[in-house]
């Protein structure tokens, strides 16, 4: 069956990734070093190489691969594993470097850096329930998903977004812990954005 | 209502990869912000390039790994903040900009009131370009023109028509020298647009044939 070939072909590489997964959750969690010198010892050469094409020029691939791999150190919790494999993460943090660094390489005057084009490495805006833009709804789309909610998660999505309070006055204003203010909050908008997606 | 319009396979190709000149790069990335099914092709663009473009291994000499390494482990972690959301301004009215333009809100060098019911904000990214933000209000008309170079015009809030096409937001329109449009909203909210240009436009009927020879000072 050409599905059991496939997966089966598959295999080692799926066991690679899910190994690396772990290896950065426990970089993130607890800066594990012996984690850390695993993704190491597995992409240095693999950057190493793709520098190589990319740089022409053996100091300057170094200096990629090592600021990439610095970034893997540092920024490890920013890795989320809904959106790619740690290998296309890793790829695209050696893409926005190689693009800085040809930047300052030519002297360009331009001002568009990396982490305007791609967000790989920017944390998360502290309003994580900031609608996306995607998805253009007219207000009363919006106001019958809104109804569509249950009676607890409308009180404080309308408090917060229609009343424009913060998550603590609504906290106090109903007596209740500010963790399920947040919770509710998250469960509300998620609702919304599944009803959005089921009317596509 | 769905965005229609979106850069092509091969220009995603190249940004995914940053080969795109920054300027019209820049323009790809706001679409992108806005556009689920672009952050997706994206986002598999990049799953297919990394099997490509890290497939290949070239061993490092085990001293300098072991530096390398040394290295990375001592060096501090870094703490960054979310950056603030910023807004575009323009006569009272507050527009909220796509990630990746956000930088560029502060950086507008005012706003400024052409023909008609045009407003204009250039954006100083220090390209051989230009790019703008336009402003339509209801019932403004750019007079009809083509281009010399490319135009890449993301719509950001509203829509607009231009004798070609309806563009709604989240559109991402290319128009080069084949293309001779004449922009005009009649939303009652007007419409905002970003857009780069790589070379002049040429305006094509009636009086604003005469703005060609001052083009570079409005429009460039």
């Amino acid at each position: 069956m050409l599905v059991g070939i496939e997966l089966n072909n598959q295999q080692p590489q799926v066991d690679i990734s899910n190994e690396m997964v772990r290896c950065l959750q426990r970089v993130a969690s607890r800066r594990c070093q012996a984690s850390f010198s695993k993704l190491f010892h597995h992409f240095a050469p693999r950057l190493r190489s793709y520098a190589l094409k990319q740089m022409g020029n053996d100091a300057l691939a170094m200096e990629l691969v090592q600021e990439t791999l610095t970034n893997v150190w540092q920024k490890a919790h920013l890795f989320d594993t809904e959106k790619g494999a740690p290998s296309t993460w890793i790829f695209t943090i050696a893409r926005n470097i190689r693009f800085d660094m040809l930047r300052k390489q030519q002297h360009r005057k331009e001002d568009i850096c990396a982490d305007d084009l791609w967000p790989v490495l920017c944390e998360q805006t502290a309003d994580a329930a900031q609608p996306e833009l995607d998805h253009q709804v007219t207000l009363e789309q919006v106001g019958q998903l809104f109804e569509a909610l249950p009676d607890k998660q409308k009180q404080v999505i309308e408090a917060i977004y229609i009343q424009g309070k913060s998550q603590q006055e609504v906290a106090e204003a109903l007596g209740i812990p500010l963790g399920t203010v947040k919770s509710r909050t998250r469960l509300a908008l998620q609702r919304l954005k599944e009803m959005l997606s089921d009317e596509d | 209502m769905k965005i229609k319009l979106h850069p092509t396979d091969q220009q995603l190709v190249l940004f995914a990869q940053g080969l795109i000149a920054p300027a019209q790069s820049l323009i790809i990335s706001a679409h992108v912000d806005m556009c689920a099914a672009c952050q997706k092709r994206v986002a598999g663009l990049e799953a297919a390039l990394t099997e490509q473009l890290l497939n290949e291994q070239s061993a490092l000499p085990d001293m300098q790994m072991q530096n390398m390494l040394t290295e990375i482990l001592a060096s501090p972690v870094a703490v960054a903040l979310p950056a603030e959301t910023q807004y575009l301004e323009l006569d009272g009215r507050q527009f909220a900009l796509p990630r990746s333009l956000q930088r560029y809100a502060g950086k507008i060098s005012g706003w400024s009131h052409m023909v008609g019911k045009l407003w204009q904000a250039r954006v100083d990214l220090g390209i051989d370009g230009r790019a703008d933000f336009i402003y339509m209000e209801k019932g403004g008309t750019v007079p009809e023109h083509t281009h010399r170079g490319s135009e890449l015009t993301l719509v950001l809030d509203g829509e607009f028509s231009d004798g070609v096409g309806h563009y709604d937001t989240g559109d991402f329109i290319r128009c080069d020298s084949h293309h001779t449009h004449t922009p005009k909203t009649e939303a009652e909210e007007g419409c905002l647009v970003f857009s780069v240009l790589d070379k002049p436009l040429h305006f094509t009927s009636g009086l604003a044939r005469l703005l060609n020879p001052f083009s570079h000072l409005f429009f460039k």
